[in-house]
């Protein structure tokens, strides 16, 4: 008895192999060389360089921080200038009383005259001003009456004047006294030391007031710490003019005059001249924030320039490097990948040069197979179909599922394969075969149950004869119906030594056999009942098709999209006719 | 989530091997050491608790088989206990069911 089984080694070592129906998963793609270089290459493109990151920051915020000290200290300086200004003028207020205290003496001296006439007119005037005569106020006064444009001294208190009495000079400043509503103003040497002279005249009684006032030999005079001047600098000149020699009082070294800096000026009337007040402020005038704020804010600028680029720096840097290290294991896994897809390819070529290429050619059957591996994971599954031919009409095929995956489950697949397709050679029963095979198994060996369905048949009359080790039963698909063939299950090989119960029945022609391994129907939390009747109706619709498309479409409809497990699909359609 | 599986061994000598979820070829190791262990400890009388499986691959019938073959070879009985009966259909149809009647479950 010549086996006619086409043997899948003599295909082996060229690996030509046919294209797999439906090759998924990671496949033979070539390993993606180009692509990390140039995934790299872009990241550096794309990434900053941090130096100059640091850099663009660093000017940012210098420039934010000069921008803030200019303006905090512009605000401060106005404030300034304003305060100056108001201080001054307080100063102009307060000078103008002064003025009013020194004026007044002279104008009730007069009045006093005025009223009393010519009877008792020197007693009268020294009685008044003896009360002036001092250190601090008037050092001289006299009393003059003009009759008829000729001016004669009526009485004098006090010192000598430093304009000699009855002088051109001193009759001339009287003279000018009657052309003034108020008084008139000059300053005059004694020696080293100057005196201020002040005339009032009375037109209408004739009288007129002379008096001298000492001015100190350094023309300093200190300020009172609570008075108006307590915060300024200031220099008095008599008259507008701003001169050495117009100066009147100041509180600085005459070297330091005229004041520098930041100066405000105001003029005070004074007789019929003026007083000029020129000032400088002492201290910051305004609040102490408004000076500090501007250092404050280039402070505290620099350092939050200083704590911005160090962190802008590690900021990129870390970017930088998180970039780099992505590409770096974009790159790995794209690597992993392709390799796993080459182990993966190579186990699935394994597994089919050991699944046959040709089927025997028998003229009364049309075959159809197919395998397909599982999507998910490296390893294949144990799934195997065979075709014997066996002479005389008659043939075999098997169906067989070997648990777990990988290259063991593929050895073990190799294994039982061949040992049954030698006992089938030889002539033995499906039950019988597997009974022999049985006591070849052993799962504590090789961890592995093998469930397997075997049938013979004769391609003349279409009688088969089945026996199942534990394996799905086969469905019968008919023009009319489709039922499946009840065989009764036999333990899995690897289980122990069993025997093994056959069933016989007859192929009606144009039937189709079709036995699968437990993928096809086996769902997670279904029972497998409804699995196997959801095959039944599935095939309701090509129970007349060609095999091919039975096979097919068994795979298109019932194979999840993630399927783990790999399925084999075997159907064998009896056509005597044919 | 209750752990795949667990064990109690008692005093008489009895060792239950509770399963959850399901037994499957990423799973079906830690069930096996977990019945290697009762076996290990002495127990001769293995009770398999399937109440709690969903699913079963032929990965996990293997393991029964292989737990029961452990267990004969050191004289103790394995029983299954709560078997579900979409498990006790496999059982059936992979004729695993006549390996295990003997044992007296069911």
């Amino acid at each position: 008895m010549a086996s006619t089984e086409t043997r899948p080694g003599t295909n082996v070592p060229t690996m030509r192999v046919p294209a797999p129906p439906e090759r998924t998963g990671g496949g033979t793609r070539p390993p993606a060389e180009p692509e990390p270089s140039a995934l790299n290459a872009s990241h550096r493109h794309r990434a900053r360089n941090p130096r100059r990151a640091a850099a663009l920051i660093a000017t940012v915020c210098l420039l934010l921080t000069a921008a803030s000290t200019w303006a905090a200290a512009r605000v401060d300086q106005g404030a300034e200038d304003r305060l100056l200004q108001v201080q001054t003028k307080q100063v102009a207020a307060v000078l103008s009383t002064a003025i009013l205290v020194i004026q007044q003496p002279l104008s009730t001296a007069l009045d006093v005259q005025r009223v009393s006439g010519s009877t008792g007119e020197g007693p009268a005037f020294k009685q008044l001003m003896a009360r002036y005569i001092g250190d601090d106020q008037f050092v001289s006064a006299s009393l003059w009456r003009r009759t008829d444009g000729r001016l004669a001294p009526v009485a004098s208190i006090g010192v000598a004047p430093a304009l000699p009495r009855g002088g051109a000079a001193a009759r001339s400043l009287v003279s000018s006294a009657f052309s003034h509503k108020t008084f008139v103003v000059r300053a005059v040497d004694i020696g080293d030391r100057q005196r201020l002279a002040f005339v009032m005249a009375d037109p209408a009684s004739g009288y007129v007031v002379y008096a001298e006032r000492s001015i100190s030999a350094n023309r300093r005079s200190r300020v009172d710490s609570d008075s108006a001047f307590s915060d300024l600098h200031y220099a008095l000149y008599l008259g507008p003019e701003r001169t050495l020699k117009s100066l009147s009082t100041t509180d600085v070294a005459l070297s330091s005059l005229p004041l520098s800096g930041r100066t405000a000026s105001t003029t005070v009337p004074f007789g019929d001249t003026v007083l000029t007040v020129v000032t400088s402020p002492r201290r910051h005038l305004g609040a102490s924030l408004g000076q500090r704020l501007p250092l404050i804010l280039l402070i505290g600028g620099l350092l939050l320039t200083l704590i911005a680029v160090r962190s802008g720096y590690q900021l990129i840097r870390r970017r930088q490097d998180a970039e780099n290290d992505t590409a770096t294991i974009t790159d790995l896994y794209e690597r992993v990948d392709a390799l796993f897809g080459e182990q993966r390819d190579l186990f699935v070529r394994l597994q089919r040069a050991l699944l046959p290429q040709v089927n025997p050619d028998i003229p009364e059957l049309e075959i159809a197979s197919q395998y397909v591996a599982g999507t998910q994971g490296v390893d294949i599954g144990g799934d195997w179909y065979s075709i014997i031919g066996l002479g005389e009409d008659h043939f075999a095929f098997v169906v067989g599922d070997v648990s777990g995956r990988g290259v063991d489950s593929v050895a073990v697949m190799a294994h039982a394969r061949f040992t049954l397709r030698a006992y089938l050679i030889d002539g033995d029963s499906p039950a019988l075969a597997l009974e022999k095979c049985s006591r070849q198994f052993d799962i504590s060996v090789d961890g592995h149950i093998t469930t397997a369905l075997v049938g013979v048949g004769n391609a003349r009359t279409g009688e088969i004869t089945l026996a199942s080790a534990g394996h799905p039963t086969p469905l019968l698909i008919t023009a009319g119906a489709r039922e499946f063939v009840q065989v009764p299950a036999g333990l899995p090989l690897g289980a122990g030594a069993a025997t093994y119960r056959s069933t016989r029945f007859t192929m009606t022609p144009g039937a189709t056999l079709l036995g699968f391994t437990d993928g096809l129907v086996e769902r997670r939390g279904e029972d497998i009942d409804v699995g196997m009747q959801r095959l039944a109706d599935t095939m309701t619709p090509v129970s007349a098709s060609p095999v091919e498309e039975m096979v097919s479409h068994a795979l298109r409809k019932l194979r999840p999209p993630t399927a783990s497990d790999d399925i084999a699909v075997l159907a064998i359609r009896w056509d005597p006719k044919r | 989530m209750a752990e795949f599986v667990s064990t109690e061994t008692r005093d008489d000598g009895s060792c239950t091997v509770s399963v959850t979820g399901e037994v499957d070829i990423a799973t079906v190791d830690e069930f096996l050491d977990a019945a290697s262990c009762c076996l290990d400890s002495g127990g001769t009388n293995v009770v398999i608790d399937l109440g709690g499986v969903t699913f079963i691959d032929s990965s996990g019938l293997g393991a029964l088989v292989r737990i029961r073959n452990l267990a004969r070879e050191r004289g103790a009985d394995v029983t299954l206990d709560r078997v579900p009966d979409a498990v006790a259909r496999l059982l059936e149809v992979t004729g695993l069911a006549a390996a295990f009647v003997g044992d007296g479950n069911r």
